[in-house]
């Protein structure tokens, strides 16, 4: 049996933010953009959990449940300092580590052999030195398999550890609500329930191949789940897949002409972070994300073995042929990046990308 | 308008045109056959806008000249779902095509024959004959290198050269490029390079037969258009400029391998299926007489192959997709294969031992 730990840091953003501003410790404080600019909250401290705020909520809406929030703009570069120093704090226990992103990360101890090969103590010493070495606090979940370290870490959570051993893992995912698991979300878990599921309990029951009928894929992922079972490893290879840059306007926008200056704006962002992580601004394909007044979001992707901002024209008229007169509240560029296939074929030293004159 | 047609006689031409007609339906009188009786013949149109095919047949019995539209598709099936002898009635009763044979009757929606679609026209500034067997031997040892829905819209298709005495036809996808030249005898052909795109490609591989019929080939500034006793077929060229094909050639490839084709085309095709389904990548090791193919994948599978091969030299080891090898050993029909490779970095030269026509070459991958 594998010996997992999913480390989730608590309110990371926020928590940065008080152990450098010692007088936001104790009132409400939220991360995340203005109000009049539309911005949604990215974390929040749990003062400000009490009036009902939670991540990814406007902050139009939290400043209407806690007028006096303490709301800060945040500081990337900072978070992502704090983050590499938890990361290596990780890479002295094991270097089989999965970071799922600045503040969440999975971690395999199967095969180590410190403080007798417990897994529960190893958590518990990453924790202690995380809270020594930074200041800040994290949680932990330990388990056989990782979407249950992944929601054991939350259950007691701040600052908090949850161990689920072998013995334990099949009373504790039976008893489970489905809407715990990773990858069920609103739409799926109305459908669940609409079907008479509630608890894995209820997924074991019910027939397997209907199951997948009615859900695919995700059938099979979910009958596996509630069986307990997981066999996703940690992937200490995985790679970033995606690079974006996007923007909710602070007022809806009708045009191309005005969406394009957005583009425009947002390239700068997009060709910087690229250039980042990509030297050669080597990509797999580019796309566009525009969403509409009523909160419905289209995309348009096209292959592409470049950056070219002049593709993003076609792309963004793709997307606005779908507009049917609606405002557009955000609008978003982004790249995938070339998987390692695309990079292990080489390409023949074809003249370079030649533009039809427009 | 009305004449009468036996079934074999319409099936033909109907079948052939219905092969450019749209599929997508983006304007519902793409999904149509333009039908016309003049001058005692029935001419059949079928077109998506990008490419049109024309065919023609000689009608007798009594007929009364018209044009008109009507579904292809059912057309073409209501046809072919009559018995093998009879005799077909088509007539324009109103908005109406009425289709009889036999005791059936069949009556079709129309749209007007105004409103089809028309090619511009436009002068042919080359012209020249081939045969249907040298079209076909250009085409299909290339085809399969074109780009697909690529970004460089210009590599979605195929470059159609002409050069003195040398008709040509270049196809590369970026990790890949394929070229096939045959000799021009009839004069010398103006120096011309044209991009057919892949539709109008596969829609002449379609078309044409491995025999000696002569075609007439025509080209002007923005369509290419092929005369056969059977058809007319025109395609719109992609407006754009090919790569150059003389910058990929490998010049400096000092290992050459001779293998039986068909021996090497086995052994790829056996090995593939342990090869990594999604990156196709298959590694070879070169020896003085001897080639080993190995392939393994992410269920820990794995094959290896040893073929006797002539090659004195240095070993090597390069890695390349296996599709790629394959497809070009499938287009080549010697018995004879011969390979050029210089290092794991640089592209292989593949070509008929006997007979340097057709050149084929393939970047290796990393492994």
């Amino acid at each position: 049996m594998a010996k997992l730990i999913h480390i989730d840091m608590d309110c990371f953003f926020a928590a940065v933010e008080m152990r450098d501003h010692p007088q936001w410790r104790d009132i409400p404080l939220a991360i995340g953009g203005s109000a009049e600019r539309r911005g949604v909250i990215a974390t929040c401290n749990y003062p400000a959990r009490k009036y009902g705020i939670h991540s990814a909520m406007s902050t139009a809406q939290a400043l209407k449940r806690c007028p006096h929030l303490k709301l800060v703009k945040g500081r990337m570069a900072r978070y992502v300092e704090e983050s590499r120093r938890i990361r290596e704090i990780f890479s002295r226990y094991t270097d089989q580590i999965e970071p799922l992103s600045l503040d969440e990360a999975y971690l395999d101890v199967t095969d180590s052999d410190l403080f007798h090969g417990s897994a529960t103590l190893i958590a518990e010493d990453i924790r202690r030195a995380i809270v020594e070495e930074t200041g800040l606090t994290a949680s932990a979940g330990v388990a056989p398999c990782k979407f249950v370290a992944k929601i054991a870490s939350d259950m007691n959570k701040p600052d908090g550890l949850f161990t689920v051993t072998p013995e334990q893992l099949d009373g504790f995912v039976s008893a489970l609500e489905l809407r715990a698991i990773p990858g069920v979300g609103k739409v799926t878990w109305e459908k669940l329930q609409g079907m008479g599921l509630f608890t894995c309990a209820d997924v074991r029951a019910y027939p397997f191949d209907k199951l997948v009928r009615r859900f695919g894929k995700f059938g099979l992922a979910l009958w596996q789940r509630a069986h307990g079972q997981d066999e996703r490893r940690v992937n200490a290879t995985r790679q970033r897949k995606s690079v974006g840059a996007e923007v909710t306007l602070p007022e809806d926008v009708h045009s191309f002409e005005q969406c394009w200056e957005v583009v425009e704006t947002l390239y700068g962002k997009l060709h910087q972070r690229l250039q980042s992580c990509q030297e050669n601004l080597a990509i797999q394909s580019q796309g566009i994300k525009i969403k509409f007044a009523d909160f419905v979001q289209t995309t348009a992707e096209h292959r592409q073995h470049r950056l070219d901002k002049e593709a993003f024209v076609p792309l963004l008229h793709q997307a606005l042929s779908r507009q049917q007169g609606r405002g557009i509240r955000l609008v978003g560029v982004s790249v995938a990046l070339p998987t390692e296939a695309d990079s292990q074929q080489l390409n023949l030293a074809l003249p370079s990308l030649e533009c039809r004159s427009a | 308008m009305k004449f009468i047609i036996s079934r074999e006689n319409f099936l033909l031409p109907l079948q052939l045109v219905a092969g450019a007609v749209e599929r997508r339906h983006t304007l519902p009188i793409l999904s149509n056959v333009l039908i016309k009786v003049s001058e005692g013949t029935l001419w059949l149109t079928g077109t998506d806008l990008e490419v049109e095919l024309i065919s023609n047949v000689v009608l007798s019995g009594s007929q009364e000249e018209g044009e008109v539209t009507v579904p292809a598709k059912k057309l073409l099936d209501i046809v072919k779902g009559f018995s093998d002898s009879s005799e077909i009635l088509f007539s324009v009763e109103g908005n109406k095509a009425i289709v009889k044979a036999g005791r059936g009757k069949y009556s079709l929606s129309t749209l007007p024959a105004s409103e089809y679609p028309n090619l511009e026209d436009w002068q042919g500034e080359v012209e020249f004959e081939i045969s249907q067997a040298n079209l076909k031997r250009l085409i299909d040892s290339t085809h399969f290198s074109m780009a697909q829905q690529d970004v460089r819209y210009y590599l979605n298709g195929m470059s159609f050269e002409t050069e003195a005495n040398v008709i040509r036809t270049v196809a590369t996808d970026g990790h890949r490029l394929a070229l096939c030249r045959i000799g021009y005898e009839n004069g010398t052909l103006p120096e011309r390079q044209v991009i057919v795109p892949r539709k109008g490609v596969m829609e002449i591989s379609r078309l044409i037969e491995d025999e000696d019929k002569p075609l007439k080939v025509q080209i002007g500034s923005n369509h290419i258009r092929i005369f056969s006793t059977e058809f007319i077929f025109t395609s719109k060229l992609v407006d754009g400029r090919f790569p150059d094909y003389r910058r990929v050639l490998p010049k400096e490839g000092d290992k050459t391998v001779l293998s039986s084709k068909e021996t090497l085309k086995q052994a790829f095709s056996r090995v593939s299926i342990l090869s990594n389904e999604k990156f196709r990548g298959v590694r070879l090791n070169l020896a003085s007489g001897e080639l080993k193919l190995t392939a393994n994948n992410p269920e820990q599978e794995e094959a290896e192959e040893v073929v006797d091969v002539e090659y004195q030299g240095e070993n090597l080891e390069i890695g390349f997709n296996v599709a790629y090898l394959i497809d070009v050993l499938n287009a080549l029909s010697s018995e004879k294969v011969k390979l050029t490779m210089s290092d794991s970095n640089n592209s292989a030269l593949i070509e008929d031992a006997a007979d340097d026509s057709a050149l084929y070459v393939i970047m290796p991958m990393r492994l």
